[in-house]
C-alpha cells in the first residue's frame, strides 16, 4: 500500500514559545489504514493533526522543520483550501463547528467552498444524507440537535467532500459513553461503504471497540502521580440533606442526604435534570422543598464562570474567608497565587474555584461535569484533589458520565432519569445491574482499568 | 410582498429614502412619509403590531422630546413648524427602520449582501457565525450571572450600576467566545473555506417582480411626500 501521509523528522514550534511542541516525529500512514494517535495532553497531538489538514502552520505562524508529505507532495505546495477536499476533519466540540443554521445549508456551504457546480449540489446533499442515514434532518436547525447528532452532521459535512483521508480530532469527548459507542458503531458502518484512511486522536481508545488497525503513541503517557488514599467516611454526621426538592416541570420532588466527607456521583441521561438539580441545591433556582445547609459550593464545568478578581489570592479571599493562605498552601496554588485566575491552567482554575468555595465556608461542593474532555493525567489530578478534600471532611456531589471515574472515586451513586431520582446506590451494585445502567445511558467501568495505564499497541 | 423583496434592494431603497428625507425641513414631508410607511406595512406585510408598537414607543417618546426641546430651548428661528418637522422625521426614520427589521430575515439579508452587493464572504460568513452564537452566548450569560450570584455578587438595582456590573459577566463570556470563534474558524477552513470572493451559491437570493413592485411603491411614497412638502 502506498503512503498517503508521511512525516519525517518533523518538529513544530509556536513562534512565541522557546521549546518545540514536538520534535523529530516520524509517521507513515498508508492508504486505507485506520490509526489512532494517543498521548498525554500537551504532547502536540492536535498540532500534528492540524499540520495534516494545513490549518497549521499558517494560522499560528508556527515553525515547522522536517518533511511533511501529503499524497507524496510536500504539504507547503498545496494552495489554501486545496488539501481540505482530500483530507477532511471532524472536530471535538459539537457546538462550534458549524456556521449555518440548517443541516442542508451547512452541507451546501461545504460544497460551495470546494467549488462543486451549483447544479450538482442538491444531488450530492441527497446522496450523503442517504449514506449517513440523516435524511430526516435535512431541514433541521443544527442548534436544536443533540451532541451525538451534531457530531454525525459534522461527519456528514466531511463525508460529502468525498475525501481520501478523514481526520477525527477527539470526536467523542463531549458525548456521553452510550452516545459515543453509538457514534462509533455508526461510523463503522459508514466506513464500510467507502474504504478511506482514518486518522483519529482520542484518549478513550476502548470506546472505539477495535475500530482502529493500529494505535500510535505519540509520546509516552506521563507517569501518573500517586493516587491519594481514601479515608473511610465517618458515618453519622449528615452534611447535606435535600427534602422534597422540586423544580417544576423539570424535577419531581427529590429527597436524599449525604454524610460529611462523602463523595457522591450524580449520573443520568442528558436532559434528565442533573444540572437543574445542582442549581436547585445551590439555591440558584426557585424550588419547592428544602435544602440543608443553605450555603453550598458550586463549581461549573468552566470554573472561570466564577471568577471576579484579578489574582488567585483575591479570588480565594473574595468571600471574606480567613484561612486564605492555608488554603493556597493546601491546594498547591502558591506558585500562581498572584497570577490572574484566567491565565492559569484548567486544573489550577478548578482548584481556585474549589478553594474559593471552601474559603467562603461552603463545605459541601457540587461540581458540573468536571471530567468532560479531560485526559488521564487531568483525571488523576481531579481525583486526587477531590479525595484529599473529602478526607478533610468536605462533601462532594459530582455530575459525570464517566463511570470509570465514579468507580474510582465515589462511595455513592445517585441516578436521575426524567427528573426523578431512581435511587441512591452503592456503585458496585450498579455495575452489575445492566438494566439499571442501560436505563440511565451509562457504561459499566472497564474493569476499573485506568486510562492512565498505557494501552497495548495492537497491530 | 415586502417580505418577498430582495433584502439588498429593500436596503438600498430605504437608505436612499432616508437620505432624501434629510433634505426636507417642512413638517409635511416626513409626516406623509411616516403615514405612508405604516399604510405600506398594513397593505403589503404581515406585522406583529403588538411588538411593533412596543419597539416604536421609545422613538415616539424621543420624537415628543425633540418637539418639546426645540420649542422651548431653540433659538428664535425655530417655530412650531421646525419642531414638528424634527419630531416627524424621527418617526419617519424609525418606522422605516422597523419596516426593514420586521420584513427581513437576518440570514437572508447577509446572504443577499454577499450575492447582490458583493460583500466579501469572509465578512458575511463571520456575521452568520456570530448570529449562530447569539443564543449560546445568551445561555452562558445567565449561567455566569448565576454562578457569580452564588459568590455573593448582587445585581444592583439602579440601571447604570447594573450595566457597569455586567462587565464581570462579560469578561468570562467573551473569553469563552474567543475560544469558540477560533474553533469555528478552524472548522470552516478545514472544510475548504478560504474567504475568496468568487463563489457560486446553492441557495440564490434573487431579484424578482416583487422588487420592481416594491421599488415603484417606495418611489411613489417618496415623490408623494416631497410633493406634500412643496405644496404646503
Amino acid at each position: 500500500m502506498h503512503n498517503v501521509i508521511s512525516l519525517e523528522k518533523v518538529s513544530f514550534r509556536f513562534p512565541e514559545d522557546e521549546l518545540p511542541v514536538f520534535e523529530k516525529v516520524d509517521l507513515n500512514v498508508s492508504a486505507g489504514e485506520r490509526i489512532v494517535i494517543t498521548g498525554p495532553s500537551g504532547c502536540g497531538k492536535s498540532s500534528l493533526l492540524y499540520l495534516l489538514n494545513r490549518l497549521y502552520p499558517e494560522n499560528c505562524d508556527g515553525i515547522v522543520s522536517g518533511k511533511v508529505e501529503l499524497f507524496k507532495k510536500a504539504a507547503a505546495e498545496y494552495a489554501p483550501g486545496e488539501i481540505n477536499q482530500r483530507i477532511a476533519t471532524v472536530f471535538q466540540d459539537p457546538d462550534s463547528q458549524f456556521c449555518m443554521q440548517t443541516v442542508e445549508e451547512e452541507l451546501a456551504f461545504t460544497l460551495e467552498n470546494v467549488k462543486v457546480p451549483v447544479g450538482k449540489i442538491d444531488e450530492r446533499i441527497t446522496r450523503v444524507l442517504q449514506e449517513t442515514g440523516l435524511e430526516d434532518f435535512r431541514h433541521s436547525v443544527i442548534q436544536t440537535l443533540s451532541g451525538g447528532q451534531k457530531q454525525r452532521v459534522a461527519t456528514a459535512c466531511a463525508w460529502v467532500l468525498e475525501p481520501e483521508v478523514l481526520l477525527l480530532d477527539e470526536p467523542l469527548t463531549h458525548l456521553d459513553p452510550v452516545t459515543a459507542k453509538e457514534f462509533v458503531a455508526w461510523l463503522r458502518e459508514l466506513h464500510q461503504t467507502r474504504d478511506l484512511t482514518v486518522i483519529a486522536i482520542d484518549h478513550q481508545v476502548e470506546l472505539w471497540d477495535g475500530f482502529f488497525d493500529r494505535e500510535w503513541q505519540m509520546a509516552p503517557a506521563k507517569v501518573s502521580s500517586r493516587i491519594v488514599k481514601r479515608e473511610p467516611v465517618h458515618a453519622g454526621k449528615i452534611a447535606l440533606s435535600a427534602k422534597a426538592l422540586a423544580v417544576s416541570p423539570i424535577l419531581s420532588p427529590i429527597s436524599f442526604s449525604l454524610h460529611q466527607g462523602e463523595i457522591a456521583v450524580l449520573a443520568g441521561p442528558n436532559g434528565s435534570g442533573k444540572s437543574t438539580l445542582l442549581k436547585a441545591l445551590c439555591g440558584l433556582k426557585s424550588t419547592g422543598g428544602s435544602v440543608e445547609p443553605k450555603r453550598i459550593g458550586y463549581v461549573p464545568q468552566s470554573p472561570e464562570f466564577l471568577f471576579l478578581t484579578k489574582s488567585v489570592r483575591d479570588e480565594l479571599a473574595f468571600g471574606g474567608g480567613d484561612q486564605v493562605d492555608e488554603m493556597i498552601e493546601r491546594l498547591y496554588l502558591k506558585p500562581v497565587s498572584e497570577a490572574h485566575p484566567f491565565a492559569v491552567s484548567h486544573g489550577q482554575k478548578r482548584r481556585v474555584a474549589i478553594g474559593a468555595m471552601l474559603c467562603d465556608g461552603r463545605p459541601v461542593i457540587v461540581m458540573d461535569e468536571p471530567t468532560a474532555g479531560q485526559d488521564a493525567a487531568a483525571l488523576t489530578e481531579l481525583e486526587n484533589l477531590i479525595k484529599a478534600r473529602a478526607n478533610e471532611g468536605v462533601t462532594f456531589l459530582i455530575v459525570t458520565h464517566d463511570m470509570n471515574f465514579a468507580h474510582r472515586t465515589a462511595e455513592t451513586l445517585l441516578l436521575l432519569k426524567n427528573g426523578q431520582l431512581s435511587g441512591q446506590f452503592k456503585p458496585s451494585a450498579v455495575w452489575q445491574n445492566a438494566q439499571l445502567l442501560n436505563a440511565h445511558r451509562l457504561c459499566a467501568p472497564s474493569g476499573g482499568v485506568r486510562f492512565a495505564s498505557p494501552h497495548e499497541s495492537f497491530g | 410582498m415586502l417580505h418577498r423583496m430582495n433584502p439588498s434592494v429593500k436596503f438600498v431603497f430605504i437608505t436612499v429614502s432616508m437620505i432624501a428625507m434629510a433634505f426636507f425641513f417642512n413638517p409635511w414631508t416626513p409626516l406623509v412619509f411616516f403615514t405612508g410607511v405604516i399604510f405600506m406595512q398594513i397593505a403589503f406585510a404581515k406585522i406583529a403590531w403588538k411588538t411593533w408598537s412596543l419597539m416604536m414607543l421609545p422613538f415616539l417618546l424621543g420624537a415628543i422630546g425633540y418637539f418639546w426641546t426645540t420649542l422651548v430651548f431653540g433659538n428664535e428661528d425655530s417655530t412650531i413648524g421646525t419642531a414638528l418637522s424634527l419630531s416627524f422625521r424621527v418617526l419617519a426614520f424609525s418606522s422605516l427602520s422597523l419596516l426593514f427589521v420586521f420584513t427581513t430575515k437576518p440570514v437572508d439579508f447577509i446572504m443577499s449582501l454577499m450575492q447582490q452587493l458583493k460583500l466579501s464572504p469572509k465578512i458575511a460568513y463571520s456575521i452568520l457565525v456570530g448570529y449562530q452564537f447569539l443564543p449560546v452566548l445568551k445561555d452562558e450569560f445567565f449561567q455566569i450571572q448565576q454562578a457569580q450570584q452564588l459568590r455573593g455578587v448582587e445585581v444592583p438595582k439602579p440601571p447604570v450600576k447594573r450595566v457597569l456590573a455586567m462587565r464581570h459577566v462579560l469578561i468570562p463570556m467573551l473569553a469563552g467566545a474567543v475560544r469558540k470563534a477560533e474553533r469555528t474558524a478552524f472548522a470552516m477552513e478545514a472544510r475548504g473555506f478560504t474567504g475568496e470572493g468568487k463563489r457560486d451559491f446553492y441557495r440564490k437570493i434573487s431579484v424578482s417582480r416583487a422588487d420592481a413592485a416594491g421599488a415603484v411603491l417606495f418611489l411613489i411614497l417618496l415623490i408623494g411626500s416631497m410633493a406634500a412638502g412643496f405644496l404646503s
